[in-house]
């Protein structure tokens, strides 16, 4: 019975610790001071990633595994219990998640003031949520980890009760997401209905090539609630909200990880179970998909560059990327989703330096609002180095060398050549230039105090309590550890590209959909390999030189508007934002669902007549 | 029994489904929001239960009935189960934040609530 590869260690350790962490830290809050509290939460994440790795690493050397919970093996084709299949994505997104724990709690040591030490246990939930949803190969669990981490991440969110604005965030990411688990669940009941199983493999085998209109709600539904998550347009309107006001360490898990694993789900969710569903109109269903993902790209790049909130600028410019990794999975094949998340991985990181360092701004300029900021980070120690590190973040938003993302771009245009999609390029250096140069104007507003004045809107003039106290405003090792090791690691990503090689047969295995099925009812490996992307890199090269470019003109035009003819004052022009862009962002739950709802029969529609 | 009464779980279902969303997009309580969102998952209970149900078949409980009878879909029962529990944790969450909203602005509308927007 059991010829079953087992996994070096239990999975269910990587949920189970931190989870039981979590419980520890909230029972001993109020006997343990703010500094023991720290360090074990720091403990029990550093122990999740030393778990997490070794099921990575047992992934690769040995291939993939499978482990049944309790011991419940599948009965012929019938997978009664629970299945986790570790493969080095699933694994890795979860050490990149703990990683990013890791990080997050080090930045907040003796950070957020408020004496409650709810973010420690919060950020363990949140985490164990993130390793359970990436790792779990059954339908209904990944429900339930996605209710998990949304449950954990609201009230992360609202965490800084003190201010009228985290509750209206947090009250807005709430319903939204609520909405978008319930259209899931609903999905996920309907498939169960039309298959009665509840593992992905078992429901991909026996849905089979089925593409009948039951199906394709069930998949509209799920889509729509994963893509929600992943902020796509017109899904992505609580993000900037929640993001505005969530303490920084929350952000960076928030816009490092949690948006891209609803990509994730979508990607794992539509290989192991919808591949045959629309394997008969592959080019409507990639065209849908890439339409979602240029409309994200476009208002996420457009609102990002007219904002003066630094942490809902760098939200919006999460909505415009989450936009260019779909337009990446939607270029294709095997080599689209590789690409995909080589872009997560670099995108991960170059975000959450970012946020670290906006988080840097708040706690010594007691500051978020490019206004109040300007020329102000020259008068900070360290400047010169925190100056740097968020040019080099700019430089990696725009998929320029030495950072890591370009190499996601060079394999996502790669992939649209293959499968004959155009526009995946423009859709790139639009993105990138008008995210890098939002982030380069802000850089040089208040690193290099340039230009005379900043503009600002109506978001960025709430401004944003800040998080520690005012007495003590130096700027320790823990602040700037984080950033700078986020930084190099997207370098060093991009310089040793070795990795490369095992994400993309990885990705070979996760995109097919037997592979898979093999692998979950036999818990044996399926070696299966595609061919490297990297000739294309001088090419992307030049793709993202040509964004910096753009993004760095832009920033200038902003910056020294003063002193630009009318005409071409483009950058100013494009800061004061549009109208209507503006409206749609309400701040109020009601428009949002609505907005959801628009979005759903959207894809829903489409999905009707081009699936069919 | 007539095809109707086969549909009449789903329609239902709908029904819960449709009136939720009408009631978030439309309200001007955050509390009323709130209930509107508990309508919205009751639409998914009525839904699993009606996937799980089979004419004339008895609980799912094989102590004292023969393993060959016919019963209800015990998962559904399970996952709605897991469905209760997400919504109780999602309710209280949301009515803690009413009640700090309400203590902050004296308000308990979502128009007051709106510090940022744009």
């Amino acid at each position: 019975m059991k010829s079953f590869a087992n996994p070096p260690i239990s999975p269910a350790l990587v949920v189970a610790v931190p989870l039981l962490g979590a419980a520890l830290l909230a029972a001993a809050r109020k006997i343990l001071n703010r500094v023991a509290i720290d360090a074990l939460a720091l403990l029990i994440s550093l122990a999740t990633l030393c778990l997490c790795s070794t099921l990575l690493a047992g992934s690769i050397h040995h291939g993939a595994s499978v482990y049944w919970l309790g011991g419940w093996w599948p009965r012929g084709s019938m997978a009664l219990g629970i299945g986790m299949v570790i493969e080095p994505i699933g694994a890795g997104l979860a050490v990149l998640a703990s990683l990013l724990t890791f990080l997050a709690l080090l930045f907040s040591w003796r950070f957020i003031d408020d004496g409650s030490k709810h973010l420690q246990p919060l950020m363990l939930i949140f985490l164990a949520a993130m390793c359970g949803f990436s790792l779990t190969g059954d339908l209904f669990n990944i429900f339930v980890f996605f209710e998990l981490m949304s449950i954990a991440a609201f009230a992360l969110c609202g965490l800084k009760t003190t201010e009228p604005a985290p509750l209206q965030g947090s009250f807005n990411f709430a319903i939204t997401n609520s909405v978008a688990g319930f259209m899931i669940l609903t999905g996920i009941a309907l498939v169960y209905a039309v298959t009665g199983a509840l593992n992905m493999a078992q429901i991909g085998l026996s849905l089979g090539s089925r593409h009948d209109p039951l199906v394709l709600f069930a998949w509209t539904l799920i889509a729509c609630g994963f893509m929600t998550k992943a902020a796509i347009v017109p899904f992505h309107l609580w993000l900037p909200d929640a993001h505005a006001v969530a303490p920084t360490p929350v952000c960076v898990l928030f816009s490092g990880l949690m948006v891209e694993l609803g990509l994730y789900a979508v990607a794992r969710i539509h290989y192991a179970i919808f591949d045959q569903t629309t394997a008969a109109h592959p080019t409507a269903f990639h065209n849908i998909l890439f339409a979602f993902a240029a409309a994200t790209v476009l208002i996420g790049g457009v609102m990002c560059y007219a904002e003066h909130h630094l942490k809902r600028m760098l939200a919006f410019s999460t909505v415009c990327h989450s936009g260019l990794m779909l337009a990446a999975l939607a270029s294709g094949g095997p080599l689209g989703l590789a690409a995909m998340l080589t872009y997560l991985l670099a995108h991960a990181f170059v975000k959450s330096a970012l946020f670290f360092i906006s988080g840097v701004l708040l706690h010594n300029r007691r500051s978020i609002t490019e206004r109040e900021l300007f020329a102000s980070g020259r008068q900070m120690p360290h400047a010169k180095l925190l100056g740097s590190l968020w040019i080099f973040g700019a430089v990696g938003l725009a998929a320029a060398p030495p950072l890591a993302l370009l190499l996601g771009e060079a394999g996502a245009e790669k992939a649209a050549d293959l499968h004959n999609l155009h526009g995946v390029a423009f859709v790139f250096i639009f993105g990138g230039a008008l995210t890098a140069g939002a982030v380069l104007r802000v850089g040089m507003h208040t690193f290099f105090g340039w230009g005379d004045g900043t503009l600002s809107d109506r978001a960025a003039d709430i401004g944003e309590l800040p998080e520690t106290k005012p007495e003590n405003r130096r700027i320790r090792a823990y602040h700037i550890i984080p950033p700078a090791l986020c930084i190099l690691l997207a370098i060093a990503l991009f310089a040793v590209p070795g990795w490369l090689h095992t994400l993309r047969n990885a990705a070979a295995a996760m995109a097919n959909q037997p592979a898979y099925l093999h692998t979950t009812y036999t818990g044996q490996n399926v070696p299966l390999t595609q061919p490297s992307w990297l000739h294309e890199l001088p090419g992307a090269a030049v793709r993202g030189g040509a964004a910096l470019l753009l993004g760095l003109l832009l920033a200038l035009s902003s910056v020294f508007r003063n002193r630009l003819p009318r005409p071409l004052r483009t950058g100013a022009f494009l800061e004061h934002g549009f109208r209507p862009l503006r409206i749609i962002q309400s701040g109020h739950p009601g428009d949002y669902v609505f907005w959801l709802v628009v979005g759903v029969s959207l894809f829903g529609g489409a999905s009707m007549i081009f699936l069919r | 029994m007539p095809a109707i009464l086969h549909l009449l779980p789903y329609l239902v279902a709908a029904w819960l489904l449709l009136c939720g969303l009408y009631g978030i997009v439309t309200s001007r309580h955050l509390v009323h929001a709130v209930v509107c969102l508990a309508i919205l998952q009751s639409s998914t209970y009525v839904l699993l239960l009606g996937i799980g149900f089979r004419l004339g078949g008895s609980a799912p409980i094989f102590a004292d009935i023969s393993t060959s009878k016919l019963v209800v879909d015990p998962v559904v029962q399970a996952l709605m189960l897991t469905d209760v529990v997400v919504e109780a944790v999602v309710v209280a969450l949301l009515l803690a934040m009413v009640v700090k909203a309400h203590e902050k602005s004296g308000s308990v509308s979502p128009n007051d609530l709106r510090t940022m927007r744009g």
